[in-house]
């Protein structure tokens, strides 16, 4: 049973505003695939299977056409519906415990379908306990009350009711929410089961380890809109949406090695409501964020991208018109962004550089995509410092060109070297010395403001300083603003310098060992907040390490440098759990403290 | 670091003595001449008059009053330091910054330039100068000056290459700071205790070298110096003078001499590493 979703828009209407739910979303479930709705809570995920279903509550308005098979479902009312339920689709609800009725027992609701629809009631109650048994519910288990079961072993039982009638369609509705670790695995192969028996499947789910695992198409909601359709084996290694990667940067994967990092900012519903606006023509639009207040005139609705807001690559282009699903070159994901996809930020091609007969790098590619944390990994002189100087544009390759957001950076800088140097911002080695002994704290963080002379109110300037400073958890104490470098410790230095890299809000930070000066507790603090930034600026990190230990906990992709040569290239658990060059093996192992062991000592005695 | 320098340097004795008394002579040389009732130039009195209440130091052998023309002696040998030690530190620093910043043969030529002026005896070519052309003494500043601009240029030029390569001056450069701002704002101000060691050295020098010039009678004998005091005062060596006439500007050139020393020896320990270690 094949269902074709077309343009389905779905709005709440409740009292005097509307929540858009479902912004013209396209979808097809095909017998024998499965095919996840992943999102982040509010993105419209389970009004597209209740939408299905027919159970949308009555303040919903529908658009848009649903197909099973040939029929439109929108078009059936509750009595074509009531057959459909249950026999060709099914669906099984989260929250486990409240879909039950507390007064009967496990096996008399599960048996409940059959009952209705004239199976004898000793015959459906022995089906009901065979499809609970089956689900790894023993007979006394099925005998029990919904308050007397887990929430495990009510979802399966709920998993067995919706499959009691064996429907080519299953909806399903965060099935391994509540389950532990053991019984979730048990469910995924319950799912790939029904599979194999040539079911459609919806899988609407938060877990994208599951959804990486069992789906074969994916498509990813934001708001109501489909941002991404792809293919599961892609989700978690090869997004093609700024969405999508955040998503799983965001998702605690076991092989997930880097510590987690949310999305910026939030997502909100879309408030739609009217008003009139200067022309005497009435507005219907939505606002991503709940308006200001109720305005009256003046604004043309919002446009552009949805998720320009949250997004780290978002250029002036994006916050116009409408964006269309498109499909990516490699054409088998379809994205809706402006720029493609996650764009690049950086990309290198053959870039060489050597000082006098030393050569510091040889012919080497590289690309940096947008918002990613991309970690050089290598011992002392292996070229690390020198390829990430020239990313940074503070040195010159010998040969080869280099792309900073798709522009050729030379050409660039001879052009506007001051307005390249303001998108990129730089941390150095050694904090102490990165900042002039003569400046006051004040001084060196609004130093490149001054150089680019962005802000020519000086309160103004002062307010870009005192945010800079406190977004690195700094005071803005005027006594502190007048302190110098030296009566700072190592570690608030390097905060001012991070406040100093970000304050002209830079596309591409480049962190040259930022924290190789501070001691380990003061180094974890000041990671974690480099880190927190790098999610909410939206900012390419460029993470410069000796330490692969450190690489591990910041990276989303780690290169291994030796010898002016990049190694091995990878996403970071690839590289930390299953490095495939040998020198990869050899920096963990010594990273690990386990170094080779000497041959024993062939003792006299 | 710079505070701290500030700090030491208001209570380090060397300083403090050396303060005092560059002080105490520039009050003499600015205000002495206002005060003094006797014009300098006035040769009305009786020459050779010994000490007395109405000519402290008496009058010498022209009919001028000793004092009022030690004090007039200073302010001019002064002027003459001043001129010639603000010209060659200007000279000095502005081509020493230029040579670090532009650097490649921009660099090379000047500083091959300053290899070929240190190498000309600024003595010689100053004695010269006053024997054939008789010029006024403010030549005689700026020739000093042009020849003497190379020491401060390549101090300077040493300390900006320094400053150049270091993090926090690259760091505004990767900023995207312009060379005139890197300059003016960060290289400029570093170099400052620079200025002041090469000031007073250079102060010190010329001092030194307008009394020589003047004492070997190669200036004009109609203008007022403690050189040509000291001169004048030596062809009476015979008489009873060298109390009130001889000693006067001796004293005077000594004090300026030691007080612009004292300074410099302060200025560079504090203000230079390697000397302060050595110390």
């Amino acid at each position: 049973m094949r269902i074709t979703i077309k343009k389905l828009t779905v709005q709440y209407t409740e009292d005097d505003h509307s929540l858009l739910a479902l912004d013209r979303v396209n979808l097809t479930l095909a017998p024998g695939r499965i095919t996840a709705l992943v999102g982040e809570s509010g993105s419209g995920k389970t009004t597209l299977g209740k939408a299905i279903m027919g159970l949308l509550p009555d303040n919903a308005k529908v658009k848009g056409e649903i197909f099973l098979d040939q029929d439109n479902l929108l078009a059936f009312d509750e009595a074509r519906m009531t057959p459909i339920r249950w026999a060709k689709a099914a669906m099984v609800f989260q929250n486990g415990a409240a879909n039950l009725n507390p007064v009967h027992r496990l096996k008399h609701q599960v048996a409940e379908p059959l009952i209705q629809r004239g199976t004898p009631k000793k015959q459906a109650l022995e089906l009901a306990e065979t499809r609970l048994k089956a689900m790894g519910l023993a007979r006394e288990l099925a005998d029990r009350y919904p308050h007397e079961l887990s929430g495990g072993q009510v979802q399966r039982g709920l998993l067995a009711m919706g499959l009691i009638l064996d429907p080519p369609l299953l909806i399903l509705d965060e099935p391994t929410a509540a389950l532990d670790a053991v019984t979730k695995s048990f469910v995924a192969d319950v799912i790939q089961q029904c599979r194999a028996q040539n079911k459609s499947i919806l899988l609407i789910t938060h877990d994208l380890d599951l959804a990486g695992a069992l789906a074969d198409d994916i498509a990813v909601l934001y708001l109501g809109q489909v941002m991404e359709h792809l293919p599961g084996r892609d989700l978690l290694e090869h997004p093609a949406h700024p969405y999508t990667l955040a998503l799983a940067r965001a998702f605690p994967t076991m092989d997930a090695v880097r510590d987690l990092g949310g999305i910026r900012g939030d997502a909100f519903y879309r408030m739609v409501h009217a008003h009139a606006a200067d022309n005497g023509h009435t507005h219907v639009h939505t606002h991503v964020a709940a308006p200001d207040a109720f305005h009256q005139g003046g604004h043309a609705p919002p446009e552009g991208c949805l998720f320009q807001p949250r997004c780290t690559q978002a250029i002036p282009a994006c916050s116009l018109g409408s964006v269309a699903m498109e499909i990516t070159p490699e054409g088998d994901h379809r994205v809706r962004c402006l720029r493609g996809g996650i764009a690049q930020a950086l990309h290198f091609e053959q870039v060489t550089k050597s000082y006098g007969k030393i050569t510091a790098l040889y012919p080497t590619d590289l690309t940096l995509m947008a918002g990613e944390v991309f970690c050089l990994v290598g011992e002392t002189g292996s070229g690390k410092t020198t390829l990430a100087m020239i990313a940074a544009g503070a040195v010159s390759p010998d040969q080869g060109t280099r792309f900073f957001q798709g522009r050729d950076m030379d050409l660039w800088m001879k052009k506007d070297a001051a307005a390249l140097a303001s998108r990129i911002g730089i941390i150095y080695q050694n904090p102490a010395e990165s900042v002039s002994h003569r400046l006051t704290v004040f001084e060196i963080v609004a130093e490149p403001l001054r150089i680019h002379n962005t802000v020519r109110d000086e309160s103004a300037l002062a307010d870009r300083v005192k945010a800079a400073l406190s977004d690195v958890h700094l005071s803005c104490a005027p006594e502190f603003l007048k302190r110098y470098p030296h009566e700072l410790n190592m570690g608030a230095i390097q905060r001012v310098c991070l406040a100093r890299a970000l304050v002209h809000e830079p596309d591409l930070l480049v962190a040259d060992e930022p924290t190789s000066a501070l001691d380990p507790s003061v180094q974890a603090k000041v990671l974690k907040m480099l880190l927190t930034l790098q999610i909410e600026k939206g900012v390419t990190l460029l993470f410069v390490t000796h330490n692969i230990g450190l690489a591990r906990k910041v990276a989303d992709r780690i290169g291994v440098m030796s010898g002016g040569r990049i190694i091995e290239t990878g996403p970071a658990a690839r590289i930390i759990n299953h490095p495939a060059h040998e020198y990869t093996r050899t920096l963990i192992r010594s990273a690990q403290g386990l170094i080779r062991p000497r041959a024993p000592v062939s003792s006299s005695v | 670091m710079h505070l701290d320098a500030g700090q030491k340097i208001r209570t380090d004795p060397w300083f403090l003595t050396g303060a005092a008394l560059l002080g105490l002579l520039f009050c003499l040389a600015v205000f002495g001449p206002v005060l003094m009732p006797w014009d300098p130039y006035d040769t009305s009195f009786i020459p050779l008059d010994p000490p007395s209440a109405r000519h402290w130091l008496g009058i010498n052998d022209g009919g001028m009053d000793i004092f009022a023309e030690l004090l007039s002696g200073l302010r001019h040998t002064l002027i003459f330091g001043l001129t010639a030690a603000s010209a060659g530190l200007v000279l000095g620093s502005v081509t020493g910054l230029f040579a670090a910043w532009q650097g490649g043969w921009v660099d090379q030529i000047l500083m091959r330039l300053a290899d070929i002026v240190l190498a000309i005896p600024s003595v010689m070519i100053l004695i010269l100068l006053a024997a054939f052309f008789q010029p006024p003494p403010w030549v005689l500043a700026l020739t000093l000056a042009a020849l003497t601009w190379p020491t401060t240029a390549r101090g300077i030029r040493a300390q900006a290459l320094t400053l150049k390569h270091g993090l926090h001056i690259q760091a505004a450069r990767h900023m995207g700071g312009s060379s005139r701002y890197i300059i003016f704002r960060h290289l400029m101000p570093e170099l400052f205790p620079l200025y002041l060691i090469n000031f007073a050295a250079k102060l010190r020098m010329a001092v030194f070298m307008e009394a020589s010039l003047a004492f070997l009678g190669l200036f004009d004998p109609s203008l007022k110096s403690l050189g040509l005091m000291i001169s004048f005062a030596l062809k009476y060596y015979y008489m009873d003078i060298w109390a009130h006439w001889l000693m006067p500007p001796v004293l005077l050139l000594s004090f300026l001499i030691m007080g612009t020393t004292f300074v410099t020896i302060s200025l560079e320990r504090v203000f230079d590493p390697r000397l302060k270690s050595a110390l």
